[in-house]
């Protein structure tokens, strides 16, 4: 009896649904946290009579045929990069990117991660890193006597210092695009590694080839709607209970046939 | 003697593929763009020995939906939902084939393509190229794409020439058997994907319907069997 397995596939589904959902609303309040959405297909089709078969003597050929779904499998959960809300935090080295790109970050194994948290830091040697500690690409130190920050929206970073009206440029933050921003494989951490599928970084200046400028003073907020996610949540909960429906009918009329004797 | 058994399990069976069929339709309800199946049961008449005839049921013949699924807002600038007539055209490796599901994506090399890597064409018939820097990516709604003020390529949308000609077959897709022709007036709209069609109020019905048609036939397979039992009881004492 294939219905117990397919409303099986359509649990899994539902479940999978709901658990994309929760790490969404758990990530409501993160820094450049982009909403994740589970994306669906339906699995092989099962040929019981192919369309164009002969039926009759005389020729007729069956229209469609008979085939028959064999359930639903999980085809992407993909990622929806629509920008999220800016919020001023007034803090010197808090970026916000408002536009398209990443910030490239070294990661420990020395490979480069890319990043949309702009909540940036000043390290114990002046260089400036991420929340958890990873050195923003290309290394750029601050001097230990300056005494403001200033990054303007085209990434080019300057000091302040006491007694100089002159602002310094210490370097250049820049942004990384990619062809399919979607390919990219999150590691946590807010943090993303290039794959196959994003094809290779295009870095360039902040505001140009297509990518966005930086804001100084603000960071984006997560993109979770939740509205989205709570009807998404009914409508995934009710989705599994549908399918629990068709396992019980699906077991009387399992229940009826072993009653024949 | 056993004809009453044999008719009443052609129905069985049928009514066994049909409960599948309720089964994948439930259970694919929140598939982007998959369209709700249907089972027709046939007629199927053998004629016996002596004159007369034998009507059976077959479940042959199956129909799929093609009403309008529920649009949900998405905002990703590549999510593409289709109102009114039409599919979007995809190549595969085996040949072109339609789809209603327009959760988009990009390629490393900038190809638009579905969620299994496979290009969606263009009205003309070759691949939407997506150039890397475009920034504002934007598509009216007669799949006109175009990014950064400029045209790029148009989305084509296509129905085979024959509305039933439609074979399943997994991914969301159909393939056809015969032409397809573009859709004139075709709506494409950007940052909405269309739901499934499926209309799980009339499923759950056609369930219990279904479960109950086949425990009556269980009961009647029952009865029978008492039957033949009682008569060779009666004919061999």
């Amino acid at each position: 009896m294939r219905a117990l397995k397919i409303a099986a596939t359509g649990m899994a589904a539902q479940q999978m649904r709901v658990e994309t959902i929760s790490n969404n609303l758990a990530n409501m309040s993160t820094t450049g946290y982009n909403a994740r959405r589970a994306e669906f297909s339906d699995l092989h089709y099962q040929q019981l009579a192919r369309a164009g078969t002969v039926n009759a003597a005389d020729g007729t050929v069956l229209p469609t045929g008979v085939q028959l779904g064999l359930g639903v499998r999980p085809a992407a959960v993909s990622i929806n990069l629509a920008q999220g809300a800016l919020s001023a935090t007034n803090s010197d080295l808090d970026v916000a990117i408002d536009g398209k790109g990443y910030l490239a970050v070294t990661l420990p194994s020395g490979n480069s991660g890319y990043t949309r948290d702009g909540a940036l830091k000043r390290s114990a040697d002046g260089l400036i890193v991420t929340s958890d500690g990873f050195p923003v690409e290309p290394e750029i130190t601050i001097p230990d006597d300056a005494r403001s920050i200033s990054i303007n929206p085209d990434g080019e970073v300057f000091a302040y210092f006491q007694n100089t009206a002159q602002a310094q440029s210490l370097g250049q933050l820049n942004l990384s695009g990619f062809t399919n921003p979607k390919g990219l494989e999150a590691i946590g951490s807010n943090l993303f590694t290039e794959t196959e599928a994003s094809g290779p970084p295009i870095t360039s200046t902040p505001g140009q080839d297509g990518l966005g400028a930086l804001r100084q003073g603000y960071l984006e907020d997560s993109s979770v709607d939740p509205v989205r996610e709570v009807t998404e949540l009914i409508e995934a909960q009710r989705g599994y209970e549908l399918n629990a429906k068709v396992i019980t009918a699906a077991d009387q009329m399992l229940g009826a046939t072993t009653q024949i004797r | 003697m056993e004809n009453a058994g044999y008719v009443t399990l052609t129905r069985q069976s049928g009514l066994m593929r049909e409960m599948q069929v309720v089964a994948n339709n439930i259970a694919n309800a929140a598939t982007t763009g998959f369209r709700q199946e249907g089972l027709v049961f046939g007629e199927y008449v053998k004629r016996i020995d002596g004159g007369d005839s034998l009507s059976m049921a077959t479940a042959n013949i199956h129909n799929t939906s093609l009403t309008q699924g529920a649009l949900t807002q998405t905002a990703g600038t590549l999510d593409f939902a289709i109102e009114g007539e039409g599919f979007f055209m995809i190549q595969t490796p085996s040949g072109e084939r339609l789809t209603r599901a327009g959760n988009f994506a990009l390629s490393a090399e900038g190809d638009l393509v579905t969620n299994d890597g496979f290009r969606v064409l263009d009205a003309g018939g070759a691949p939407v190229f997506i150039p890397p820097d475009a920034s504002d990516v934007g598509v009216s709604a007669d799949g006109t794409v175009s990014a950064n003020g400029r045209p790029l390529s148009q989305i084509g949308l296509v129905r085979p020439t024959d509305p039933i000609d439609l074979i399943r077959e997994d991914g969301v897709m159909f393939r056809t058997t015969g032409e397809v022709e573009p859709v004139p007036d075709g709506r494409i709209l950007q940052g909405f994907l269309e739901g499934a069609n499926v209309d799980p109020v009339g499923q759950i019905a056609r369930m219990i319907e279904v479960q109950r048609a086949y425990e009556l036939g269980q009961s009647f397979l029952d009865t029978e069997n008492r039957r033949i039992l009682s008569a060779l009881d009666s004919l061999t004492r």
